[in-house]
């Protein structure tokens, strides 16, 4: 066997044999790397979540919202999108498969029997489903019949869904919107929490005609129009001839802020990654640092360690190690126990990433990249602390180590 | 054919800005088979002399050929490479390794092989320690084993890689007068196997296992006596 195996067994025997500074030395480096393989999680978990949520949205979708964007909370913008504007936009826009107009009420009490709920009434075209990429898995759609005939029926969430019916099947009973009865036709898919905490699943859709004339007493204005493009990798084209046809529809002159706003894929991505980035800067930090430190404290043992073998280092002199063996047989134990503190840092960063997305709902993703980056930081720590300890191993003169 | 020889050897050290010489101009020549034991008070440079012809040291001046090669301006490397191939050290104080079985021991010379087959190594090392009588106590660690046993592990560790040159620093200094006699017999053995051996030592008991003896003092050889004058000595004291 070549003699570089033969070196290795020897470093995995001390490894063995020394117990206590092993221990150490794999806790201390086993808790930097929980720390990055948290940080490399949640960066992940960021991202993933990233792109499920551009996903829904629609790669190739737009939204414009009323209201410009310097003006007011969400809420209380002024109306500035009109029918007409959908309606203009359906005919300029050759690129675009999908135009649907949105107007929403929020806090509207709706009511079966004798369960009431406060839920948010979203009123919209036949494409409602298809402009979120948002399946009705019971029942059937609003049609566009029911649109254009303003008939009372709706599509219900499942969060509402389950506040009003519990366990009773909600397709074809009929509820009462702000004492307008409202026939169920249909569930949406389930989509959970947004990071910001607004849960998805409660909300009523209804024909965006029926919502305006018998909820709003409107004619004109809608709070917003989601478009979908046939060719997502012009989307950002797309948001330039959105913008300019809605300020010259507007008429809003030349420096002058968007009376509307554009919500793009791209924007969504970077609310996500900003949202956990301070989480990912602040667990960043304490995983360099604590790595430093297991390193420091792998340094350190390995110090002793040397002064304390002396002897044994003199003996392998003396029956022919030469530097180089001496040097790679301490270098082997530094990363024997470093790989076996990453491992172990792997598991105690996967049960802390665990906990997390338990108690805090915190976006987690493992993948190998983790698990390389964890390894291949544990080498590095071992190979850039152990070096010295090793190099002052293999420089000991044979005679003076002898002697101990 | 000479397996040492030693042409004008003088090793001195720096020591507080002071030269001083250990070694001064040592001539000496071993020969294949020979069984030589250098004796002399501590401090009088018999270590550092063992020290030079185990390779674990290179001379100030002088030239030193070791299988008739000259050693005193090889690298770090090639010395390593001499003493795994051809010394084999036997120490006072045993220097086994405290966390290594007794087996693992005797193989630690075959780890700086090149190459070579781990089998054919456990076996050679297994039948040593049938030679030295320790077969069956292959699996213990050497705090299990008495001093003299351990000093055994050391002669099979010394012999594993074949060396043709045993050299022995003090063997018996931490042993009894009984099983000082028992680990001499055995290198006494070895010699008449074939082994060249070198003993060190102060003690003129121990010195008379050997065919030959030379006295060590200042750092100078002195006389040489053949192994019977020592052997009469021996047996008037």
């Amino acid at each position: 066997m070549h003699r570089i195996f033969k070196i290795a067994g020897q470093s995995f025997d001390a490894v063995q044999a020394f117990k206590l500074r092993t221990i150490f030395c794999l806790l201390s480096v086993a808790l930097g790397i929980a720390a990055i393989t948290v940080i490399v999680a949640a960066t992940e978990g960021a991202y993933k979540k990233a792109f499920d949520m551009v996903e829904r949205f629609g790669p190739d979708a737009l939204l414009v919202i009323s209201g410009s964007e310097e003006a007011r909370a969400v809420g209380q913008r002024d109306k500035t999108l009109t029918l007409d504007d959908v309606r203009a936009l359906q005919e300029a826009l050759s690129g675009a498969y999908l135009i649907a107009p949105m107007t929403s009420i929020g806090d509207v009490t709706v009511s079966y029997r004798n369960q009431k709920y406060q839920t948010r009434v979203i009123g919209s075209s036949s494409d409602y489903s298809n402009a979120w990429s948002w399946p009705v898995v019971e029942g059937s759609d609003i049609s566009p019949e029911d649109v254009k005939a303003l008939r009372n029926v709706g599509l219900i969430g499942t969060h509402l869904a389950l506040e009003l019916f519990g366990e009773i099947e909600p397709v074809g009973k009929h509820i009462l919107v702000n004492s307008i009865p409202v026939e169920i036709v249909g569930v949406l898919a389930s989509r959970g929490t947004t990071p910001t905490g607004s849960n998805l699943d409660d909300r009523l859709i209804m024909p965006i005609s029926t919502v305006m004339k018998k909820m709003q007493n409107e004619a004109k204005y809608i709070s917003a129009i989601k478009l979908r493009f046939v060719d997502q990798s012009r989307i950002n084209g797309y948001e330039e001839e959105v913008k300019s046809f809605l300020r010259q529809r507007h008429r809003v002159p030349k420096g002058e802020p968007d009376d509307f706003r554009v919500i793009s894929p791209k924007e969504i991505i970077k609310f996500l990654v900003a949202l956990t980035g301070s989480l990912v800067v602040f667990l960043g930090v304490v995983g360099v640092i604590s790595l430093i430190v297991a390193g420091f404290v792998l340094a350190n043992l390995f110090l002793l360690s040397v002064k304390e073998r002396t002897k044994e280092i003199g003996i392998r002199r003396s029956v022919g190690a030469r530097r180089r063996d001496i040097l790679m047989q301490f270098l082997g134990e530094a990363v024997i126990i470093t790989t076996l503190g990453g491992m172990a840092g792997f598991v105690l960063g996967f049960l802390t990433a665990q906990l997390l997305t338990r108690v805090a709902e915190f976006p987690m993703h493992f993948s190998w990249k983790a698990f390389t980056l964890g390894l291949l930081l544990s080498w590095l720590i071992g190979i850039a602390f152990g070096m010295q300890p090793a190099a002052r191993a293999a420089n000991l003169k044979p005679i003076e180590a002898i002697r101990g | 054919m000479a397996i040492c020889l030693l042409k004008n050897i003088t090793k001195s050290y720096e020591l507080g800005g002071e030269s001083v010489e250990v070694l001064k101009d040592i001539n000496l020549q071993i020969e294949t088979g020979d069984f030589l034991a250098i004796m002399g008070p501590s401090g009088s440079g018999k270590t550092t002399l063992m020290n030079i012809i185990g390779c674990l040291d290179v001379p100030s001046a002088g030239e030193y050929y070791l299988a008739g090669k000259e050693v005193s301006h090889l690298s770090d490397d090639e010395l390593s490479l001499l003493r795994n191939e051809h010394i084999g050290f036997i120490f006072q104080s045993f220097y086994l390794l405290p966390y290594a079985t007794v087996l693992e021991n005797v193989l630690l010379p075959t780890l700086y092989v090149a190459n070579g087959s781990n089998r054919e190594a456990t076996e050679g090392a297994l039948r040593l320690l049938k030679l030295v009588g320790l077969e069956d106590r292959a699996k213990f660690k050497p705090n299990q084993l008495s001093g003299g046993q351990q000093q055994r592990v050391a002669i099979a560790r010394a012999l594993v890689n074949d060396a043709e040159l045993i050299l022995a620093d003090e063997p018996t200094g931490q042993l009894d007068s009984k099983t000082s006699g028992e680990i001499m017999e055995l290198l006494a053995a070895m010699n008449g196997h074939g082994k060249t051996v070198v003993l060190i030592t102060h003690d003129r008991i121990t010195a008379s296992y050997a065919k030959r003896v030379v006295h060590i003092s200042d750092g100078r050889l002195k006389l040489e006596e053949n192994a019977q004058d020592i052997q009469d000595r021996g047996a008037v004291i």
